[in-house]
């Protein structure tokens, strides 16, 4: 099993990915982080890791409720880029992505870290 | 959920965003001498009373505790229970400092409280009105303090 380093170095050297975190599920604070590229306006990870497992715990009530189980992966597309969050038992993996990055590649080696995690 | 009572209306809009934001079931502003500021999610003020009085004790000890171990005061404190947890955390605003306890369940989570409480240590600091001169309370008058406060925000005794 990787550790969370790991994890979280290998997620954030995939292309179009700015930070790669692990954050508490029902805390939502940052277990583990990748420094985050471009953060000339600021470091938002610790707002974005409460936020997203904050979203993430919405989202999973929300899939409970339409009998859909427990969600595999959740993505928020803005303006600027992406929100990816896949959930791994007690904690969520988090990468903030650009808009032009592959998301298929981000996807799979998230779910990938995350069946690891779990 | 009320809408917070406050002694001091400059602090009603930062609590109000504070209370909505972070999903807190209740909380209290106050001086570190136990003088409530604000209040919201409590209808009782002897429940007030003794949260003011239970948190300056207890901002007391762990200040001191936060000097012995590490050499400065501990910013703040989280407690986990079962179903409820606690936070409580120093604010200042103009050189004056102020204490905050909220309470909150699984619809919100630490990292969110600490969060919007980031943001309202920032709406104290730029709302904060100049200091008036008060009226000069005897040093020590905790109870006097405490009493006068919880008059403000539940009216005096006999008419709440």
């Amino acid at each position: 099993m990787k550790s969370v380093t790991q994890i979280v170095a290998s997620l954030s050297h995939v292309p179009g990915v700015v930070a790669a975190m692990i954050v508490g599920a029902s805390d939502g604070l940052i277990v583990e982080t990748s420094a985050m590229l471009n953060a000339e306006a600021g470091d938002t990870r610790k707002h974005t890791a409460a936020l997203a497992a904050y979203l993430y715990s919405k989202v999973t009530r929300a899939s409970d409720a339409a009998r859909l189980g427990t969600p595999a992966f959740m993505r928020l597309e803005a303006e600027q880029g992406h929100i990816c969050v896949v959930g791994a038992r007690d904690v969520v993996l988090v990468t903030i992505v650009t808009p032009n990055a592959n998301l298929g590649r981000v996807r799979l080696d998230m779910m990938t870290a995350a069946k690891g995690e779990a | 959920m009320s809408n917070p009572t406050v002694a001091e209306a400059w602090v009603a809009a930062p609590l109000t965003k504070l209370m909505e934001d972070a999903r807190l079931i209740s909380g209290v502003l106050l001086y570190p001498t136990g003088r409530a500021v604000g209040q919201f999610g409590f209808s009782n003020a002897a429940d007030v009373m003794s949260i003011c009085a239970l948190t300056s004790a207890i901002n007391a000890s762990a200040r001191e505790l936060g000097r012995q171990l590490d050499g400065k005061p501990f910013y703040e404190l989280h407690h986990a229970g079962a179903e409820r947890q606690v936070f409580m955390a120093r604010a200042s605003a103009a050189g004056q400092e102020f204490l905050f306890v909220g309470v909150f369940d699984s619809e919100s989570s630490l990292g969110v409280v600490e969060i919007y409480f980031g943001e309202f240590q920032k709406a104290l600091e730029k709302l904060r009105p100049e200091r008036q001169a008060s009226v000069p309370i005897p040093a020590g008058d905790f109870e006097g303090e405490l009493n006068r406060s919880l008059d403000a925000l539940f009216g005096p005794i006999g008419k709440r």
